[in-house]
């Protein structure tokens, strides 16, 4: 019996994640980008391996999934992680006040947590507001956003998996029944149309998935939510330094090789295939991040850029969890061969891919359980080193 | 921040079964954006048969590397004002010396298969990535820190290089900076990789390497370090180690 | 696909449009260095017809009083100046010795190399 054949349309975290997981499980996989690995908002990521410390408060679920992920992927790509740990500081007495909470809830979801006085923290982190009232130590990490796809997206591709990068999904083949059977594909390199069929179709699109669902005359419960990071031109940390208190904008500065980049904010928008900074945006990220570290001010931008976020489910801006989800069309719609996993964040790019092909194997009647959790990745490079 | 330039960005085109051909948009555009931005724009609102490779926008995935105007620049962190003025034609090409895959975006690899021929670091102890403070100036507690290396690996120093225009056998700067990262003396098998027919002694000194790394890797300064390490490593061999 | 490298493409080195004082040392070396090697064997030829007599010599002497040999003259040296310098430049920096001035070594060489040609300009048309 020949392998089944499970098109994955787009390469950011999602689409390379889920590729290693079904390559694993047996299936015979291609993942469909219409530019290359990374280039939507996956590659715009801030780089924060979440400990969940930001989410235990008001999104415990989402805050469980991400301790047990950064664990996880500190074992299975070390490659491109810094895991240096992270702070979260209070600067002010509204700060302080958010603190018990916050310790209660990081200990009930499991994220190792301590107390540090001031001058420990500046001990550990000189250059960090010297009048900082508390800081508290937990496992956050920063990690390169392109390689940690690269090494997914690379060891799919040994593992038989095909990645068709600039080419774009420009509608979807169906049955005669509406279900959903292949893609029509443009390769934009060769300037050629396709069509490939398949016995599933994920949409991996994240702020996209409205995009694909929209070509089987459905909606995508996705609300692209974009933000800026500005990284300066100076590693002035050693590891991420968080706000304590609740999420707000420019309330994470991570370093990330000789740079610190200081994020993030969230508004809506109607176009996101690009998205203009602007100046006041800039000029927050420089006083919120500034107060966390005032040695910003000091430094010079080095990279401005937006990033937008595929939020899902009702409400708007950071009052939407951060979890993911899957949906099977045949459940919603009553559209078959078409599954749509959007949602979720970086750090939990792993466990959304084990769910979606979860979904996709109980669909296909195959029986292989997930592997991913204890397979290490090749290196990075494997994407470029076999050919396509 | 809120200036406006009218720009022509003419950009290097090429499809498969198609000669190379430039294209020219006309873009308004902001001086202090970049010209990663510039480009994306094209594809956005003008174009989307033009394939390029970007990811990160702030200089760690090192997937924007072009020739912008003739010379080889990072584009996600490039100043559009630093590169051309109000009204003038900015031209945007892939990099040199590898195949060209689509319009800007190369072949990369050949390029990470000499990397992974060395072993080339990608996160590495901070006191070793030589950032401002000398090794001596390290906290000993710091040594517990590890941090992305300098290299980008985006191949801006492969395109630069006189001598890797003759030849796609020549490791290249930027993985015989990755040798040198790693040490003949901590790893001998480099040994026998970097000093081989195409391997350092192929450099001829011109530093163009040096001249356009967008992240502080010096290739230059390194591959002459390493020159220092085989020949000691070397005489060693010949007086019986 | 092409852009890919080709031993042709070493007339590239000879193009100095966005190029670098490394390239420059780079280019110049290697056109003094043909410049040098067509110059040795000129001089062969010309030791080779000196060996054959007297008459010899008075020709070689009046070849020397034409201008154009004279600038030739002058071009040898500034080139034997240069090459040679920037040779040095480049043992130093194959030794890791000076590579962060390798720039300035560049400079030096050049401007040894003009104010050696012009001492031997003057010498050679005051005396």
């Amino acid at each position: 019996m020949s392998k089944p054949h499970i098109i994955i349309i787009g390469a950011g975290f999602t689409g390379v994640a889920t590729a290693h997981d079904l390559a694993l499980r047996g299936c015979d996989v291609t993942v469909i980008e219409r530019g290359d690995i990374c280039n939507g908002t996956s590659g715009r990521t801030h780089g924060l391996l979440h400990s969940g410390g930001r989410y235990a408060v008001k999104d415990k679920e989402s805050a469980v999934e991400c301790i047990e992920e950064n664990m996880i992927l500190r074992r299975i790509v070390p490659q491109v992680i810094e895991p240096n740990g992270g702070l979260f500081i209070a600067i002010e007495e509204s700060d302080l006040s958010y603190a018990e909470q916050f310790i209660e809830s990081c200990e009930e979801c499991g994220i190792q947590i301590d107390e540090l006085t001031p001058q420990q923290a500046l001990k550990l982190e000189p250059n960090i507001n010297p009048n900082l009232l508390s800081a508290f130590i937990i496992p956050d990490g920063t990690f390169d956003p392109l390689r940690l796809a690269l090494a997914f997206a690379g060891t799919a591709k040994h593992n038989g998996a095909r990645f068709r990068t600039f080419t774009e999904v420009e509608g979807l083949l169906t049955d005669g029944q509406g279900n959903v059977n292949g893609v029509k594909v443009l390769d934009r390199a060769a300037n050629r149309l396709l069509e490939l069929r398949a016995d599933v179709v994920v949409n991996a699109t994240g702020a996209w998935a409205g995009q694909i669902t929209g070509m089987a005359g459905l909606d995508a419960p996705v609300q692209p939510t974009p933000g800026i990071m500005v990284a300066y031109d100076q590693r002035l940390v050693q590891r991420a330094v968080n706000r304590l208190n609740v999420p707000g904008d420019g309330d994470i500065v991570l370093p990330q090789r000789r740079m610190v980049v200081v994020g993030t904010t969230s508004f809506d928008a109607e176009n996101v295939d690009y998205i203009p900074v602007t100046e006041d945006q800039v000029k927050l990220m420089l006083e919120r991040g500034s107060e966390l570290i005032p040695g910003i001010r000091n430094t010079k931008p080095r990279g401005i850029y937006m990033a937008t976020r595929p939020l899902v489910g009702g409400g708007s801006g950071r009052s939407i969890a951060r979890t993911f989800k899957c949906f099977d069309h045949k459940e919603t719609h009553g559209i078959d061969g078409l599954v749509t996993i959007t949602g979720g964040k970086a750090t939990t790019l792993r466990i959304m891919a084990e769910k979606t092909a979860d979904v996709v194997c109980a669909k296909l009647g195959i029986d292989m359980s997930c592997v991913t959790k204890e397979t290490p990745l090749l290196s990075y490079r494997q994407y470029y080193t076999i050919p396509n | 921040m809120s200036e406006k330039w009218t720009i022509t960005l003419r950009t290097y085109r090429q499809k498969e079964g198609e000669a190379p051909r430039y294209d020219d948009f006309t873009l308004d555009v902001d001086p202090d954006e970049y010209v990663l931005d510039a480009v994306e724009r094209v594809w956005a609102f003008h174009d989307r048969s033009l394939c390029f490779r970007h990811a990160c926008h702030h200089s760690t995935c090192g997937a924007c590397g072009m020739r912008v105007n003739g010379v080889e620049k990072l584009t996600c962190i490039t100043i559009l004002r630093d590169v051309t003025q109000n009204g003038a034609t900015l031209k945007v090409e892939p990099l040199r010396n590898f195949p060209v895959v689509s319009d800007l975006a190369v072949d990369m690899g050949d390029f990470y298969k000499k990397n992974e021929m060395v072993d080339a670091r990608a996160v590495l102890p901070v006191i070793e990535a030589e950032i401002e403070h000398p090794s001596s100036a390290w906290n000993p507690n710091d040594a517990q820190y590890i941090r992305l290396s300098d290299c980008l690996e985006c191949g801006m120093c492969i395109s630069a290089c006189p001598v890797a225009a003759t030849t796609s056998e020549y490791l290249g700067p930027a993985p015989l900076a990755a040798a040198q990262d790693r040490g003949i003396r901590r790893n001998p098998e480099l040994l026998n990789i970097v000093d081989s027919e195409d391997g350092l002694w192929r450099c001829h000194s011109a530093f163009e390497c040096t001249a356009v790394c967008p992240s502080f890797v010096d290739p230059g300064r390194r591959i002459m370090d390493l020159r220092k390490q085989v020949i000691g490593a070397k005489l060693g061999q010949l007086f019986g180690k | 696909m092409n852009n890919q490298p080709s031993a042709k493409k070493f007339l590239g080195w000879f193009n100095p449009l966005g190029r670098n004082p490394g390239s420059w040392a780079f280019i110049i070396s290697r056109i003094t260095a043909l410049g040098l090697t067509l110059y040795l064997f000129l001089h062969l030829i010309v030791l080779g017809r000196l060996a054959q007599g007297p008459e010899a010599y008075q020709e070689f002497l009046a070849l020397t009083e034409n201008p154009v040999v004279k600038i030739g003259e002058l071009a040898v040296i500034g080139a034997v100046i240069y090459h040679g310098l920037n040779g040095i430049r480049i043992v130093l920096t194959s030794f890791g010795i000076g590579v962060t001035r390798q720039a300035q070594l560049f400079y030096a060489s050049i401007v040894l190399a003009i104010v050696g040609t012009l001492v031997f300009t003057i010498r050679m048309f005051a005396g």
